[in-house]
């Protein structure tokens, strides 16, 4: 029987992808929101998650950039 | 899922194709029409155009394909699509049932004109009125059109400036501003990607706007744009006459007064003086090739910015717009009477992006307003930071999303082929996966690959 | 978080990725300046003639085209420029932009000459070509016994206003520029040496040389072609100049690589004696300024070298004259 899930595809490298699944694993945004791992490169998720998700990449990339220039 | 709205500029031949075939037949019965429409002709088209234009009979459709060498056949395919799309040639059978290509004839007539002379004068010049006493020089007619489009610019960052209802109406409509009930318009995302175009960009995306409410309006679409067109091609510092000008193109002239495209001293004038900004018009036509207009002479600030390696911006110039727009993208550091410091941080820069502006504009404004300075190395802005902007903006796009139904778990490959094969053929399909059996399609594909599914079903 | 490092990698793998495509993003098309400079041949004899030979095909008519010519190549692009200059037998006379407009594309001049449908710009340049041209014939007389035409000196005038526009250009434009010569006498030995240096000139300056020759072949024009990649092409029919023009010749170079176009003419590599102006294949070169003679003299006109006369088997290394194909 075919399974029909609505919601985002995820287009990313695999190491955003593996930060994906770490979330998702946590329980970082309070629920699992991961339909399917489809390959490397590809997730399926809730579309609820879209604008979180977001804050939460911006997050990390805060925390893995450094002030490169002085005033 | 849009998740940033991109401001879209078509380029003259996009937005010519999207006409009716009678509107188009139309138009090609101006002079102006025909040599702006050839002028931005590719390459290659413009020499086919030009080789057949004196040409009376069909030439066989064979015949031309051999105009160019094999390798430019890709090119030779494009050519023949646009000259079709717009209508500047037909098919037509040879006597010998071969097929061949004639120019559409009232485009052939008119650029001949265009070209050669004949035909009717354009506009009436000025000449007949006598020479006017408050003559205009080219100087301040630069100055005037400037001032004017600032006006706009002013208007849409919220600086306290007068604009007509029309013109705020033509921002709101096109998507640049929104208003809400009983308040003042304030920019949108779109707004501000537009305000860091160069202003023959600017120019051409408002007039494509105002073309597109035309109608609406109740004015006629060929008369405008042919008179826009005509404009394009007069000379500057001459001085035109309105007169036997439509009731509706002389509205048009007011919206085009102020918009600063042409000078006219009074209202009731009965003469008018294009100004840079409408002979440049079609300069900002073709999107694709970032002309620098911002340097001719005359257009306003020339060059004021320099930046340095170690993210700094300078920013010689004291008009306001001029530093809102620096600041859209950067932290304001120092302000002295002519110049301006800023800053790029990753924050700014990112601030920006979230407001809908990419890090290819930003690029795009600097590098159009760089200073003689900045202008004599090459490449004009220093590597690093341009390679930053972009790294910035590509670290907020680490994740792609794609709205989609996930179809899987199919029962055998023969099934989910079937589909597969079916989601392709309607254009729905997103991304498939054979051998884990699984396809995303687009939401609106969704409810037809379902119907599929469930015939395919009954059928088996 | 055990996927930390993993991304970190990736992330300056894919910077260093950025930074080789970013480079080439960087580089930007500017404005180019197009500039074709038409120089024709009006010598008055050739086309007296030529008006007894063919009534149909006069001076006028060959203006006609090349105004067509300049007319489509000024309208197609609005970066494109255009000089034409007329070449007589007395003196070079520039028909556009002309002296008396002031530098062409002025804005203040009255034209009241063209009151129909053709571009103003266009309408500007015709009356002011046909001005010229009106001028230089009916005020050059012919003198004496120079019936030449003065070519080289044409094109020589043509470089140097291709380098005064590309000195006045705005910064961060670029130009590209090319000649083409529309020839109808026969071509005259006697310039071989300055037509020679401004070949020479032209190529160093990146600018290309076009030939549409009316009459006879021309070998100058044909080593000029050569030397600069421009085209070369003896019209078989010069009713049809005007559709040749558009054809061939208004294309720049870029686009020619795309066209089937006609195939490269034979070239005529004979050098000009620097005693007769002969055209030879064989003669003397002089050792130490390599003048060219069809026949041995003692003493180089060029650089005054004195050779002693010598029998071939007495060979003196130092002041032998060479027996070269030219």
């Amino acid at each position: 029987m075919v399974n029909v899930h609505k919601g985002v595809l995820v287009e990313c490298d695999p190491a955003m992808k593996q930060f994906l699944l770490y979330l998702d694993e946590t329980m970082a945004l309070g629920r699992k929101f991961i339909l399917k791992d489809l390959d490397d490169t590809h997730v399926f998720i809730l579309a609820e998650v879209v604008q979180t998700l977001q804050e939460r990449v911006g997050d990390l990339m805060d925390q893995n950039s450094f002030p490169i220039t002085q005033k | 899922m849009k998740l940033r709205v991109q401001l879209q500029c078509k380029n003259l031949h996009e937005y010519l194709r999207e006409l009716g075939p009678d509107v188009l037949d139309r138009l090609y019965n101006h002079p102006a029409t025909c040599l702006a429409v050839c002028r931005e002709l590719p390459l290659l088209a413009k020499n086919y155009v030009m080789r057949m234009l004196f040409l009376e009979q069909p030439l066989p459709q064979a015949a031309v394909a051999l105009w160019v060498r094999k390798d430019g056949q890709r090119d030779h395919d494009e050519c023949v699509s646009v000259l079709t799309g717009l209508r500047l040639w037909h098919s037509q059978q040879l006597q010998g049932g071969l097929q061949g290509y004639i120019l559409n004839p009232v485009f052939k007539d008119n650029l001949r004109i265009a070209l050669l002379g004949g035909g009717k004068v354009w506009a009436d010049e000025g000449i007949i009125l006598g020479p006017d006493r408050h003559a205009r020089d080219i100087e301040s007619l630069d100055r005037y059109a400037m001032e004017r489009w600032e006006v706009i610019l002013q208007f849409m960052v919220g600086s306290p400036s007068a604009v007509s209802q029309d013109l705020a109406q033509l921002l709101v409509q096109a998507g640049l501003m929104k208003s809400e009930a009983g308040e003042a318009p304030y920019i949108t995302s779109a707004g501000f990607q537009f305000l860091l175009l160069d202003t023959a960009s600017q120019l051409w995306y408002l007039t494509l706007q105002y073309l597109n409410t035309a109608q609406s309006r109740g004015m006629e679409l060929v008369e405008i744009l042919s008179f826009l067109f005509q404009l394009s091609f007069s000379t500057l510092g001459r001085d035109y006459s309105v007169e036997g000008m439509s009731e509706s193109l002389l509205t048009f002239l007011q919206h085009l007064r102020e918009f600063g495209l042409v000078f006219q001293r009074k209202r009731k004038s009965r003469r008018y003086y294009p100004t840079r900004l409408a002979i440049t018009l079609a300069a900002g036509v073709s999107s694709n090739s970032p002309s620098n207009m911002t340097n001719t002479p005359g257009t306003g600030d020339a060059g004021f910015i320099v930046v340095e390696t170690n993210y700094r911006i300078y920013a010689y110039t004291n008009s306001e717009l001029q530093i809102a727009l620096v600041a859209l993208f950067s932290e304001m550091l120092y302000r002295f009477p002519n110049v301006v410091v800023a800053h790029l941080t990753r924050e700014s820069v990112q601030q920006a992006i979230a407001n809908g502006i990419t890090a290819q504009q930003i690029i795009h404004f600097l590098r159009t307003r760089a200073h003689p300075v900045m202008l004599k190395q090459s490449p004009a802005l220093p590597p690093t930071i341009t390679d930053q902007i972009r790294l910035w903006e590509l670290e907020r796009d680490r994740l792609q999303f794609t709205e989609g139904v996930l179809y899987n778990q199919f029962l055998s490959q023969a099934d989910f082929e079937v589909l597969r094969d079916r989601a392709q053929g309607l254009g729905c399909l997103v991304w498939q996966d054979a051998s884990h059996r699984a396809m995303v399609v687009t939401p609106q594909g969704h409810s037809e690959v379902k119907k599929f599914w469930k015939r395919q079903r009954s059928h088996t | 978080m055990a996927s930390g490092m993993s991304w970190f990698s990736h992330y300056f793998c894919f910077l260093f990725f950025l930074l080789l495509t970013s480079t080439r993003v960087a580089c930007f098309a500017e404005d180019e300046v197009n500039l074709l400079v038409i120089v024709v041949d009006v010598n008055p004899i050739w086309w007296g003639q030529q008006a007894q030979r063919e009534p149909e095909f006069t001076l006028s008519k060959c203006l006609d085209g090349v105004m067509v010519m300049g007319n489509s190549h000024m309208a197609l692009t609005r970066t494109n420029k255009l000089a034409v200059i007329a070449s007589h037998c007395q003196d070079s006379h520039f028909l556009y932009p002309s002296k008396s407009l002031g530098g062409g594309g002025g804005a203040a001049e009255d034209t009241s000459s063209s009151r129909d449908g053709k571009y103003e710009l266009l309408a500007v340049a015709n009356s002011a070509i046909a001005e010229e041209i009106r001028n230089v014939l009916s005020k050059t007389e012919v003198r004496g016994n120079s019936t030449d035409t003065l070519l080289a000196g044409s094109l020589a005038k043509a470089l140097c206003y291709i380098y005064r526009v590309s000195k006045e250009l705005d910064v961060g434009q670029e130009i590209k520029s090319r000649i083409l010569v529309i020839k109808a006498a026969e071509d005259c030995a006697l310039q071989y040496m300055n037509f020679m240096n401004v070949i020479f000139a032209a190529q160093k300056q990146n600018i290309l040389i076009d030939a549409c020759v009316l009459d006879s072949d021309s070998g100058l024009l044909q080593q000029a072609c050569d030397i600069t990649g421009g085209l070369y092409l003896k019209i078989p029919q010069k009713l049809a100049l005007t559709q040749y023009l558009l054809w061939v010749f208004l294309p720049d170079s870029e686009q020619r690589s795309q066209l089937v176009l006609p195939p490269p003419a034979h070239v005529d590599y004979r050098a000009a004696c620097f005693c007769h102006r002969n055209l030879i294949e064989i003669g003397y070169v002089c050792s130490v300024c390599l003048s060219i003679f069809c026949n041995f003299s003692p003493i180089c006109t060029t650089c005054e070298t004195a050779f002693k006369i010598q029998l071939p088997q007495m060979v003196k290394p130092k002041k032998k004259k060479l027996k070269m194909p030219a």
